[in-house]
């Protein structure tokens, strides 16, 4: 019951099914967490065979757009709070970079960390993912076909896909991204 | 002597491999850490319960839970304690989901009245994970059980109603006795409590924003004079939780729950009658 009220109410918000939802013309700012696209305009879709095969071949930019885990305010003292991120191995922990955010300031942030991290290549790998049923990985690989990124590929089947089969790795958030974002903004 | 040594060796390194499929922490996803999952219980444990060793403890408590759940937002979880080796009490037991952000799901703490022999509970799960369950004695002692279990996202998943409709009836509750309670005589029984317990990690898909977090911290049970249970819970514990356990009812039986924005709820409930 819980699902069919989940479904229908998705249904209801986004007018559409899974498997049908059209691209949004610019970045999409509605609830980040619903059914996405099967396409992302100038970039490319791996599932998880694809995004093993991209690996062994070569070395993509791996950038995992979660958001953090906020504690909340009313926890009691002494209970103990200890968030773990697990992610793709190799992956760069970017939280929050996958909003819809038409904020320049955090655009700039976002395209100077993805230059530094590419080492201003345009043309190298970059692969974006989150979870599943999640539009942050879907804004980011949108973002950065936007600026000029040749090899755009958009993994939407995100972490808890890739646990399905492979090894997955504890991460902490990449330091210069999390000094200029913090995750209570 | 010596052909017979090799196979004797042979032999020893077969039964360690034997036990080392048998250890929970192999069960993991193909690829996935061992160590670093050790590494985060030995963490865990530190923080929990400082420097108070837990020893293996499958003869005194096991937890039995899906290897794959079906919802993440709502996975079974039953522990069965057999008592201590040395007759020592039990007098707590803590289930503590390893990757959860909180690990710390249920802490109970039992009074006289209760017969903690099997606990059932509903979590929830955030990523693969190990789940660990520690039987404490009266003497501190600290037995622990592992299991692996995969199920992801169960703490982001959204409640697929409005936060009004979620937080309906809030604090009203069940309990429900086994066939065949009876005053003074070890029974199982059930309450069901009423409550979202929103966790702060869910977004309302319809205003965008995430839900508050509102969750219950205390359910405390009493019968006659005597404590059944404190338990001290948090947002790992499922929406409108459900909770087996076991008691000897004395006369009525008395529930206080309290949650994280001061809302408190009590409720007596009759306890069983003898019947002739």
């Amino acid at each position: 019951m819980r699902h069919f009220a989940a479904i229908a109410l998705g249904l209801a918000l986004i007018g559409a099914t899974p498997g049908q939802v059209p691209e949004p013309d610019g970045l999409w700012q509605g609830p980040m967490r619903g059914y996405t696209p099967n396409t992302v305009a100038g970039g490319t879709v791996l599932d998880t065979a694809g995004l093993a095969k991209l690996l062994d071949a070569e070395k993509p930019v791996l950038i995992d757009v979660s958001l953090a885990d906020v504690k909340p305010p009313s926890m009691a003292p002494g209970t103990p709070w200890l968030p773990l991120h697990r992610s793709i191995p190799g992956a760069v922990w970017l939280p929050g970079a996958g909003a819809g955010s038409a904020d320049p300031q955090f655009s700039e942030r976002f395209k100077g960390r993805i230059a530094e991290l590419t080492g201003g290549d345009a043309g190298r790998a970059v692969v974006t993912f989150c979870h599943p049923e999640c539009w942050g990985s879907w804004n980011a690989a949108k973002r950065l076909v936007g600026l000029g990124y040749a090899h755009v590929y958009w993994y939407p089947e995100g972490m808890e896909g890739w646990q399905a089969d492979h090894e997955v790795a504890a991460v902490k958030a990449d330091p210069a991204w999390a000094a200029e974002n913090p995750p209570d903004k | 002597m010596r052909a017979s040594l090799a196979r004797r060796s042979v032999l020893a390194a077969g039964v360690a491999l034997a036990a080392l499929i048998a250890s929970p922490m192999v069960r993991a996803a193909p690829g996935d850490d061992p160590a670093e999952r050790e590494a985060r219980w030995q963490d865990l444990a530190h923080a929990v319960f400082g420097d108070r060793a837990t020893q293996p403890g499958d003869a005194v408590i096991q937890l039995d839970a899906p290897i794959r759940a079906e919802d993440a937002a709502l996975v079974p979880m039953t522990i069965t304690l057999a008592g201590a080796p040395d007759g020592k009490p039990i007098t707590g037991m803590y289930l503590i989901i390893d990757d959860n952000p909180s690990p710390v799901a249920a802490h109970f703490t039992f009074g006289p009245a209760a017969d903690p022999r099997e606990i059932k509970l509903r979590v929830r799960i955030n990523s693969y994970t190990n789940v660990h369950a520690i039987a404490e004695t009266a003497d501190g002692a600290l037995y622990q059980t592992v299991k692996f279990v995969k199920a992801a996202g169960g703490c982001s998943a959204p409640m697929g109603m409005t936060d009004e409709e979620a937080m309906k009836g809030m604090g009203d509750m069940r309990l429900k006795f086994a066939e065949g309670a009876a005053p003074g005589k070890s029974s199982q029984a059930t309450l069901m409590v009423r409550h979202p317990n929103f966790n702060g990690m869910q977004m309302n898909q319809v205003t965008r924003f995430y839900t508050p977090a509102r969750y219950i911290q205390t359910i405390s049970m009493t019968t006659g004079d005597q404590k059944v249970f404190d338990l001290a819970s948090d947002i790992s514990l499922a929406s409108n939780p459900v909770i087996g356990f076991g008691l000897v009812p004395q006369g009525d039986v008395k529930v206080a729950v309290s949650d994280s924005e001061k809302g408190h709820w009590e409720q007596t409930f009759s306890g069983p009658q003898l019947s002739n």
